[in-house]
């Protein structure tokens, strides 16, 4: 057997070196959770807390950092049953590993959910995650709620997030404990300040960050839930987590991941909007300026005719019809009354006929008068008769109209002769 | 007594905005007279500003509630300075971590 066939080794440290390089960056090992009894449990001083965490076929050496265990809120106990998160590190010097502890919850966690579970039911079956009474959040709040509390990182986001959205907006926090003993009753309490008319507002977020199951807590409490489910004001759960949504989240209006999403939600992109209204008022413009267009190109092709292109031409064309329609009527008066005037020229030549007739008619007269003259008896007493008279003036035309002693009178040509009867002689 | 403000329309900013839509859907239909139509433009006008107005209602400001000093009840608000790329809150004062 020679010595020249040297194997390939590893030093110790370079195993150990790859072991840890191995464990410290694979996933498998970096967050985990794992399930133990307490055991060999030391406070330092320093506030790290080491011990070792077994069950019946293992052991497991831990290191709690103060860093990490500061806000624990319970103390671990020598036997206790625990879930630790966190991740496992290889401690060169000493060849061992050890877990490096973030978190611990007693493994009565089981109870705390179990607890909420029962909640969450009597809650339901009040109505009070009814997604019916949701309301929709205001398009545009003048004024945001927030409740957080004044040093977390939630109002930070929320801030720079709703005045990068609208930079005239206003928030009014109202500062509450997000985490630990009492944190729920100081959130209900700004909710219901909130709620007061006096600070006039719009809509609430109210949340925290994302932590540990224990850290959200609060917003699992029977108080905290009728807080939100009491809000007059449209409220946004806003409670940062990642795989259990708080009760807070179902009796709210609206829920989001985190504070900066409530944020995004609550508060509008105000260019958007400027945008929208901006948008609708040119379509007002443009289709009033089309129609406009649209009846002036009605307009110019009416407009374009003749008559409407010289206006005058109707009115000097009336014009002549007036002139023509007056001549016709002139000329009808005038030939009218030319015709009357003759009528009326006429007239004393009419007088002149009569006049004729009239000298006719006289003529015709002293005719008839001469005729009636030659046969008055006067004419042929001319000749050489005579009448006879009573005293009465009657003509006596029989000896029986007279008697003797009777006074007659005797008409001749020339006058009369009064006489008496002397005797009656009938017959020649 | 509180000042009365002159009643502004009570117009919501939602509904101004509705309206508007609304009379721009009316316009490009088409279908009005142009009396109509100047009509509804002039309203339509009128809606944006109040939109407008309404946006430039609220006035930029961070207030912190605080508790009264004395042991009432009373609630106070603060105004506070704010770094807007941060958010973080400046104040002199030591913020008080809840109202009760």
């Amino acid at each position: 057997m020679t010595a020249d066939l040297v194997p390939e080794f590893f030093t110790v440290s370079e195993l150990t070196k790859i072991l840890k390089d191995e464990i410290e960056n694979s996933p498998n090992f970096t967050s985990i959770w794992v399930k133990g009894e307490i055991y060999n449990l030391t406070y330092h001083s320093s506030g790290h807390i080491y011990f070792t965490v077994k069950d019946e076929g293992a052991l497991l050496s831990a290191v709690f950092f103060r860093y990490a265990n500061k806000n624990m809120k319970f103390k671990l106990e020598e036997g206790m049953s625990v879930l630790l998160f966190g991740g496992l590190t290889v401690f060169e010097k000493r060849g061992s590993y050890q877990m490096n502890v973030h978190q611990a919850r007693p493994d009565g966690a089981g109870e705390l959910q179990k607890r909420i579970e029962q909640l969450k039911k009597r809650l339901e079956d009040e109505g009070i995650f009814d997604p019916s009474r949701k309301r929709p959040l205001p398009l545009l709040p003048k004024r945001i709620g927030v409740v957080t509390s004044p040093t977390g990182a939630a109002i930070k986001d929320i801030i720079k997030v709703a005045l990068r959205r609208y930079p005239n907006i206003e928030i009014i926090l109202a500062p509450a404990i997000v985490q630990g003993d009492g944190a729920a009753k100081t959130i209900a309490a700004a909710i219901a300040e909130l709620n007061k008319p006096r600070w006039n507002i719009d809509v609430i977020i109210a949340g925290r960050g994302g932590g540990s199951f224990e850290d959200l807590m609060p917003f699992n409490e029977e108080i905290v839930v009728r807080a939100f489910y009491n809000s007059r004001v449209p409220i946004i759960s806003a409670v940062g987590h990642q795989i259990d949504h708080p009760l807070s989240d179902a009796a709210a209006d609206a829920a989001a991941p985190t504070p900066s999403v409530a944020a995004e939600i609550a508060v509008p992109l105000k260019s958007d909007l400027i945008d929208e209204i901006k948008y609708h008022l040119s379509r007002i413009e443009n289709s009033l300026y089309q129609n406009l267009s649209d009846k002036k190109n009605i307009y110019k092709n009416l407009v374009s005719r003749k008559i409407f292109r010289n206006p005058m031409e109707i009115v000097n064309r009336r014009g002549m019809l007036l002139d023509e329609v007056e001549n016709r009527l002139t000329a009808v008066m005038r030939s009218s009354i030319s015709r009357k005037r003759e009528k009326l020229l006429r007239i004393p030549d009419i007088e002149r006929l009569e006049k004729g007739i009239l000298t006719s008619k006289k003529h015709q007269f002293h005719m008839r008068l001469q005729a009636i003259e030659k046969m008055s008896p006067l004419n042929i007493m001319k000749r050489g008769y005579s009448i006879a008279e009573d005293s009465r003036g009657a003509v006596i035309k029989s000896v029986e109209n007279t008697g003797t002693g009777d006074k007659i009178e005797i008409r001749l040509q020339d006058g009369r002769i009064r006489s008496t009867v002397e005797s009656v002689i009938k017959g020649d | 007594m509180e000042k009365s403000k002159k009643a502004a329309p009570k117009t919501s900013f939602e509904d101004a905005l509705t309206e508007l839509e609304e009379i721009a859907m009316r316009l490009e239909d088409g279908d009005l007279g142009l009396d109509d139509s100047i009509k509804e433009f002039e309203k339509g006008i009128k809606l944006a500003r109040i939109c407008h107005d309404k946006l430039e209602e609220a006035e930029r400001k961070i207030e912190i509630l605080q508790k009264g000093d004395n042991s009432s009840n009373e609630v106070k608000n603060r105004r506070v300075a704010v770094k807007s790329d941060t958010g973080e809150i400046e104040d002199d004062e030591e913020l008080q971590g809840s109202l009760i």
